[in-house]
């Protein structure tokens, strides 16, 4: 049967049932096992498929389509044709919107990546109170996002806060105002979330670490490969997967940030400004505040078509 | 371990699924109208409605949906999209996701059954008006407030400063908070305090009835306010608004620790500070209220409102019967039941202002008691076909211009400038 | 030898430093969150920051039993987070064996459309997916918020990356065996992926723990409602009550520390590489 398989052509792949008949026989049997093979992949995907179709992707086409409509959720929709889009392209808190999404993906990512996996080798170790740490490090994740970001602007409060009191003791005269100053609040905010995250993909990567074969470290220690060798020739490579799954989710959970904005910079008046404003917030206001859905998909397909993006370039630079 | 967990499952699906099936009880061959509100299990006044309006009514149960405070307007309209609704009658907390309700043709339009059942909107001071779309409106209110200023008597006493009265300007006010300021540290008490929300400083601004908020175009006319508000604020009179902001300081305990000796605030606050000091939560025993400060020539009880209205959604099957408890929460024995529970009916008279004034912990100085007055009311959000998108520009740079990222010229300069392209659009 | 072995206790010295400071980083806000749930709402957030409660207000702790039905909260909140993490551990390892280790048509297309689809945002599709859902008649049932959590494309996506570190000749010589696909899945795969199913397991479990938008739009009915919607409601409109607020928190975080701690023992190395060798 394994050897049927190997020997099937890639293009039969193309192939009809109903062009049976002119076909020889050989590939007759050939095109019954991949036939067979491919209901069987089928039935691995079918649990998941067919409930993730229904529920997810159904809606998702339809939201796409309301890009194109205009909508309130209830009377009837108008045809829009481009005006979302253009709408959106001349609003100016959406373009600030893109613009702050950047700037903290490209901030979150790159250090969110080094430091989960920092802590994930130091943690991987035979350590005392390795356990200890471990869990210590998956806290911010866990806890409630109403009771974590108001201890953060309680510590982090411009007049009044214990972090910026030890820095005036420290002898800064004006220590930054933090997520009440346009200039750092997306610092503060990439703060708030490595610190809140790289816990969570510390785990993956503990996970991933289970799956290197012991046998690669030991046959090196034979041939003298000191530490830093041994991490950049065989763990790192060795944790390939486990990165790029972790670059990806790590991106789009970037892209589509919200709540932790909301909760930090919105505070009070439940309103971001220009320098703190998101995508997903922006598209949370069409939607939901004025009730614009066709605004709210257009909206949503250019984050989808940016983060689509993004991510093939990903898998393309996987690949090679 | 896995035989556990199926076993767990098992259990935990069937006690469930008998949970679900004795989850609604039907009463017996009666209507069952479902409402939807929020904060049920903290606002004492709707049990109290329901018990008066059952109590009327044998044959009728009211059951209450809380959809929660903080997005109730989102949920509501979720819920209610698509025609299809659980709902027979529902509370509406705002102007905007009100206006949101009705171009969506959520709502049922209430004139023509008012008009038939000779109902005389004239009772509600003009709200109703201010909720018309055209001749049409499509909710009631039940529930009123407005806007007084709260002051501490004690911390008054203690700096030797005769307490305000119903007539005062904005200039008296301003001199009158420098003049209670004191201490510093965990002693200190500011002579006043702004909540973060607009209304507390962008609003005192509309009072002199100039201007519509909405209006877009030059917002120049509150950078007086502002210029108040932060001149106080950096001479520490009042608490730093990014303070108060990042650490979601809230007026209600600044008052009752007595940290504050006046506060502007809407009168819904009466009820929960006589319910504080009732159980201790608050020290603030010995307060008052007087009138909104006016500018000059205004007059005074000049103030802001903000209502709570009811509604019924297009896609409800019993409109009878959801309009006939409309009529009694947000008609006058609704009102005589809200007032009994220390808060404001949208329904005003005399009686009722009564009724609170005499209620047990409400302050027994004559100006306090006239400070319920209202001489002309203003609505915090009017209705606009843009309310919900105004309403986030004019927050947006109330916070620019209160953490002080932006002057006060620039950015009520921009708020002109964004509310124009909003309106435009 | 001696300079090394001394290097090294240098380092682990360091090492000991650098992880007791960042526990107390990781650490300081639940502290003050514990600190908090002691207080009276009107001292929460008051300066100095008070890190022992004077007079520590324990009844915060037997109040969130009483003010909300948490015990009814809680209940539904295992029922829903058992359920939809045991098929969530089910349907992703299993579509994942495919997108690994079978070839079959359409395979990088489906592949790429079930990422794709994570970066969508629920705002976007919130609306017609409600209708969707409230025309099948399952608004206000736990059945909605199963089938919303319990398919995700994120715990396929994290499979079939564990499951590529697994060679092929293991399944390859499976298949000569006679073994079937789905016996291969069963008796290969699965036991090597343990520490990737404790993985999947503590995140999922940890976000249908801690869900809010999703019972907040589809469970409405007091019997129905989650901890974190009860959580919510102790913030009103013209007050919030914080300590209780914290109190919940602390109480609710509890289950989910206790899942991450007992699927702690799968994270220790070498657990497929000791698959692989018998």
């Amino acid at each position: 049967m394994n050897n049927k398989k190997e020997n099937i052509p890639a293009f039969t792949a193309d192939g009809l049932p109903i062009d049976r008949s002119i076909k020889i026989v050989k590939t007759k049997a050939a095109k019954r096992a991949e036939i067979k093979l491919n209901l069987i992949a089928y039935s691995f995907l079918a649990p998941n498929f067919i409930g993730f179709a229904v529920f997810t992707l159904v809606p998702i086409v339809f939201a796409f389509a309301l890009a194109f409509l205009n909508w309130n959720g209830n009377t009837a929709m108008t045809w829009a044709g481009l005006d979302n889009f253009r709408y959106i392209f001349s609003n100016e808190m959406f373009l600030a919107s893109l613009r702050n999404t950047f700037v903290y993906t490209i901030g979150t990512v790159p250090l969110t990546l080094v430091v989960s996996l920092f802590l994930a080798i130091v943690l991987n170790q035979k350590l005392k109170g390795r356990n200890f740490f471990r869990t210590v490090s998956f806290f911010p994740y866990v806890g409630s996002l109403v009771a974590i970001t108001a201890v953060w602007n309680m510590l982090f409060n411009p007049s009044m806060g214990p972090i910026n009191e030890m820095l005036r003791a420290l002898g800064v005269e004006n220590p930054p105002r933090w997520i009440a100053d346009n200039d750092w609040a997306m610092f503060t905010i990439v703060l708030f979330s490595i610190w809140k995250y790289m816990g969570y993909y510390m785990v993956i990567y503990l996970a991933g670490l289970q799956g290197i074969n012991t046998e690669l470290y030991e046959a090196s220690s034979i041939d003298g490969v000191n530490t830093w060798q041994k991490f950049w020739y065989i763990t790192l490579p060795q944790l390939k997967n486990t990165t790029f799954f972790i670059l990806i989710m790590l991106t789009i959970q970037c892209f589509k940030v919200y709540d932790i904005v909301y909760m930090l910079a919105g505070a009070g008046s439940g309103a971001l400004s220009e320098a703190t404003t998101v995508l997903v917030y922006e598209i949370y206001n069409s939607a939901f505040r004025y009730w614009r859905l066709g605004v709210a998909s257009a909206e949503a397909l250019v984050l989808f078509a940016i983060v689509l993006a993004v991510t093939i370039i990903q898998f393309r630079l996987d690949k090679e | 371990m896995k035989k556990a967990l199926s076993v767990l499952l098992i259990a935990l699906l069937s006690i469930s699924s008998a949970f679900a099936g004795g989850s609604r009880e039907s009463s017996s061959d009666g209507t069952t109208l479902t409402w939807a509100v929020w904060d049920y299990a903290t606002t004492p006044y709707y049990d109290a409605l329901i018990n008066a309006y059952e109590a009327a009514h044998p044959d009728v149960d009211v059951e209450v949906i809380d959809l929660g405070s903080a997005d109730y307007q989102t949920a509501l309209q979720i819920q209610l999209s698509g025609g299809g609704s659980d709902f027979d009658v529902v509370a509406v907390k705002d102007i905007p996701g009100y206006n949101n309700l009705v171009k969506a043709g959520l709502l049922v339009d209430l004139s023509p059954l008012a008009a038939a059942d000779g109902i005389d909107t004239s009772i509600y001071g003009g709200i109703v008006e201010q909720v018309s779309v055209g001749d049409s409106f499509y909710e009631l209110p039940f529930r009123s407030d407005f806007w007084v200023l709260f002051y501490n008597k004690d911390l008054f006493d203690a700096a030797g400063v005769p307490y305000p009265d119903n007539d005062m300007t904005f200039e008296e006010y301003d001199a009158l908070a420098r003049s209670l300021t004191s201490g510093s540290g965990s002693s200190k008490v500011y002579g006043a305090h702004y909540h973060t929300w607009r209304s507390a400083i962008q609003l005192f601004g509309i009072l002199d009835g100039q201007h519509q908020i909405t209006d877009g175009g030059d917002y120049s006319y509150l950078a007086p306010y502002y210029e108040m508000a932060l001149s106080q604020q950096r001479d520490g009179i009042c608490q730093d608004y990014a303070t108060l902001k990042t650490s979601n300081i809230h007026y209600t305990g600044v008052f009752y620790n007595e940290s504050v000796a006046m506060m502007n605030m809407g009168s819904w606050f009466i009820a929960s500070l006589i319910a504080a000091n009732q159980s201790g939560q608050s020290d603030a025993q010995n307060w008052g209220i007087v009138k909104y400060p006016h500018a000059e020539g205004v007059e005074p009880g000049t103030t802001l409102g903000t209502i709570t209205a009811l509604a019924i959604p297009a896609g409800t099957e019993q409109q009878d019967a959801a309009w006939d408890f409309v009529k009694f929460v947000c008609g006058v024995e609704g009102a005589e039941v809200l007032a009994g529970t220390g808060n404001f009916p949208a329904v005003t008279n005399d009686e009722i202002n009564n009724i609170i004034a005499s209620m047990e912990g409400f302050p027994q100085d004559q100006n306090s008691k006239d400070a319920l007055s209202v001489s002309q009311l203003y609505l915090e959000m009017p209705l606009h076909d843009k309310s919900a998108e105004i309403e986030v520009v004019l927050n947006e740079y109330h916070d620019q211009i209160m953490t002080e990222n932006m002057s006060i010229a620039d950015g009520l300069a921009e708020m002109g400038r964004r509310v124009d392209e909003v309106l435009a659009n | 030898m001696m300079i090394e072995s001394t290097g090294q206790k240098i380092l682990r010295v360091l090492l000991y430093v650098f992880l007791v400071i960042m526990a107390a980083v990781m650490l300081l806000p639940f502290l003050w969150m514990l600190s908090a749930s002691l207080k009276q709402d009107r001292d929460v957030f008051t300066f100095p920051i008070q890190w022992i409660p004077e007079n520590p207000e324990w009844s915060n702790y037997s109040r969130i039993w009483t003010q909300i039905p948490l015990l009814t909260y809680i209940f539904n909140t295992f029922k829903l987070t058992i359920i939809v993490t045991l098929l969530q551990l089910f349907t992703s390892s299993f579509a994942a064996y495919a997108f690994s280790k079978l070839r079959f048509k359409l395979r990088n297309t489906l592949f790429l459309g079930y990422i794709a689809t994570i970066a969508v945002p629920w705002q976007a599709y919130m609306v017609p997916q409600f209708m969707m859902l409230r025309g099948m008649g399952l608004n206000n049932t736990h059945l909605a918020i199963i089938i919303l959590q319990a398919f995700s494309a994120f715990g396929v996506f994290m499979m079939k990356q564990f499951y590529e570190g697994v060679p092929t000749e293991l399944c390859e010589a499976a298949r000569i065996d006679g073994m079937t696909e789905y016996g291969i899945y069963a008796k290969i795969m699965l036991p090597l992926a343990k520490p990737a199913l404790s993985t999947l397991t503590i995140f999922t479990f940890v976000n249908t723990w801690n869900d809010f938008l999703g019972p907040y739009i589809y469970l409405t009915r007091d019997s129905l409602k989650t901890i974190q919607l009860g959580l919510r409601s102790f913030i009103g409109q013209y007050s919030s009550e914080y300590g209780l607020i914290m109190a919940g928190s602390v109480v609710t975080m509890i289950p989910v520390l206790v899942v991450f701690l007992s699927l702690q023992k799968y994270f220790v190395e070498g657990v497929a590489a000791s698959g692989l060798k018998g």
